[in-house]
């Protein structure tokens, strides 16, 4: 039971589906950015659920899929906000790759993922190494100078990002995941 | 929660710019910005970010909410970053610090140093958001893809966003929906407690049916799409946008404060300025 019907001769087709739903990934992840909330005894620590949708867009639907999400649905977030399109245009980048990341793993591991108890862990440990990853190019705020140092990027940036997004991730993206497979089924997809 | 895209802006001046031209200058604008950390030159384009923003006439009260969102958000960036570095700055070391005294439990000194690097830092991050608010606020949400389209990025992507920007009213409204519909069957969204697992948990009920609503519609848009040939033939776009001369010149502006402050950067506005009345 794969997730998706990609192989990867089509991975990196941008179709008619493949734009709509980078469209809806985008849009969701703006528009429940709002749904973020602080880890209590934290001041810096925010939980973003919204972040799931980049994971599971990609996972889902293909690593462009999960770029776009990303980076265009943080980027928008951010504009939403008054933050800015592209004050923190790294950071949208790193959550682009986030979700090219997450589009990867089925392909990688399709062979693996033969039942439902598979697909759901590839789901949480890809979406988890993908935003360990992804999220390293957050330390680019020490060349825009954003942060001074790699000391403050890791403490302030990169590890309190990583933490509040790896909860959120393994524990919604295969609870999106689980919940869009019948869909898909019945959809024909 | 409002997080639809209002055009609050309509009618001003900048509104009236061609949308590629807001676009161009947030560009130009924040690389120009992220070069700089003398004070002196952060003011002359803080001056000029608020000139801008006040060309877009977008009503205070309208935004405020929004301001005390990226202020409260600058405020802990700049008070982080100052307190984190530990008075290790650019261009400076620890002997050159004129140091007023150490923060408690921290230990960090705070010099003269810190507090001129957190003025700049303050001036830049609000300068960029003072540019950025025009493009969220003085473009007819319409005019995006368009615009991202005439800038010659891939039509396939300026499609998609476009189509985000139309995704995110209805899907805004469907989000208000379901949460109403959760709370008549007794769930609390922000009921405190349970830790943040238990929180992320409780964003369940909003985000999965929002999701898989919101990706089963999308198959009528994909069917539309699909049924007027999307994608065989190269995309035009009804709406025609031209640059007047205005546009030009403001363009013409960017540019010019772009290349200047480069050259600035590379003989010295890249190295922290220490304000001479700050030195005891």
């Amino acid at each position: 039971m794969a997730t998706m019907q990609m192989d990867r001769s089509n991975l990196w087709d941008v179709s008619s589906r493949v734009i709509v739903y980078a469209a809806i990934g985008a849009a969701l992840y703006a528009v429940t950015a709002p749904l973020s909330f602080l880890i209590p005894g934290t001041e810096s620590v925010s939980i973003r659920p919204s972040f799931a949708f980049v994971t599971f867009f990609g996972f889902a639907f293909g690593p462009i899929v999960g770029l776009f999400t990303g980076l265009v649905g943080n980027m928008i977030g951010d504009q939403l906000s008054g933050w800015g399109l592209l004050t923190s245009w790294n950071w949208s980048v790193a959550i682009g790759l986030v979700g090219l990341l997450a589009g990867l793993t089925p392909t990688y591991l399709r062979s693996w993922m033969n039942d439902r108890g598979r697909m759901l862990a590839a789901a949480a440990i890809g979406s988890a190494v993908a935003t360990i990853v992804g999220l390293l190019f957050v330390f680019t705020d020490i060349i825009l100078g954003t942060t001074e140092d790699f000391n403050s990027a890791l403490t302030v940036n990169y590890v309190p990002a990583v933490i509040s997004d790896l909860v959120t991730v393994v524990i919604l993206t295969p609870i999106l995941v689980a919940a869009w497979q019948p869909v898909k089924e019945q959809l024909g997809r | 929660m409002n997080v639809t895209p209002r055009y609050l802006g309509r009618g001003s001046w900048l509104s009236r710019r061609d949308p590629r031209v807001l676009i161009l200058a947030i560009v130009l604008f924040v690389f120009a910005t992220v070069q700089v950390w003398d004070a002196r030159l952060a003011v002359v384009l803080f001056a000029i970010a608020l000139l801008y923003y006040r060309s877009a006439r977008i009503p205070w009260r309208a935004v405020r909410f929004n301001w005390l969102y990226v202020l409260i958000f600058i405020g802990f960036i700049v008070t982080t970053n100052t307190i984190i570095t530990g008075g290790q700055l650019r261009g400076t070391t620890g002997d050159t610090l004129h140091v007023y005294f150490n923060l408690p439990l921290f230990g960090t000194p705070v010099s003269a140093e810190s507090v001129s690097y957190a003025v700049t830092q303050l001036l830049r991050f609000l300068s960029m958001a003072a540019i950025g608010f025009p493009v969220a606020f003085a473009v007819a949400p319409g005019d995006i893809g368009v615009a991202f389209a005439r800038l010659r990025i891939p039509e396939r992507f300026a499609y998609a966003v476009d189509l985000t920007f139309r995704f995110i009213p209805s899907l805004a409204a469907d989000v208000r929906t379901t949460i109403d519909a959760q709370r008549i069957r007794g769930y609390d969204y922000e009921k405190a407690g349970r830790g943040p697992i238990g929180r992320v948990r409780r964003t369940v009920p909003i985000l999965v049916p929002v999701a898989i609503n919101a990706i089963v519609g999308a198959e009528d848009t994909i069917d539309a799409m699909d049924l007027r040939a999307f994608g065989t033939h190269r995309r035009t776009w009804l709406r025609a946008l031209v640059f007047d001369r205005t546009d030009r010149l403001v363009l013409v502006g960017f540019i010019t404060l772009f290349v200047v402050v480069t050259v600035l950067a590379f003989n010295g506005a890249s190295r922290l300025y220490v304000l001479p009345f700050l030195i005891p």
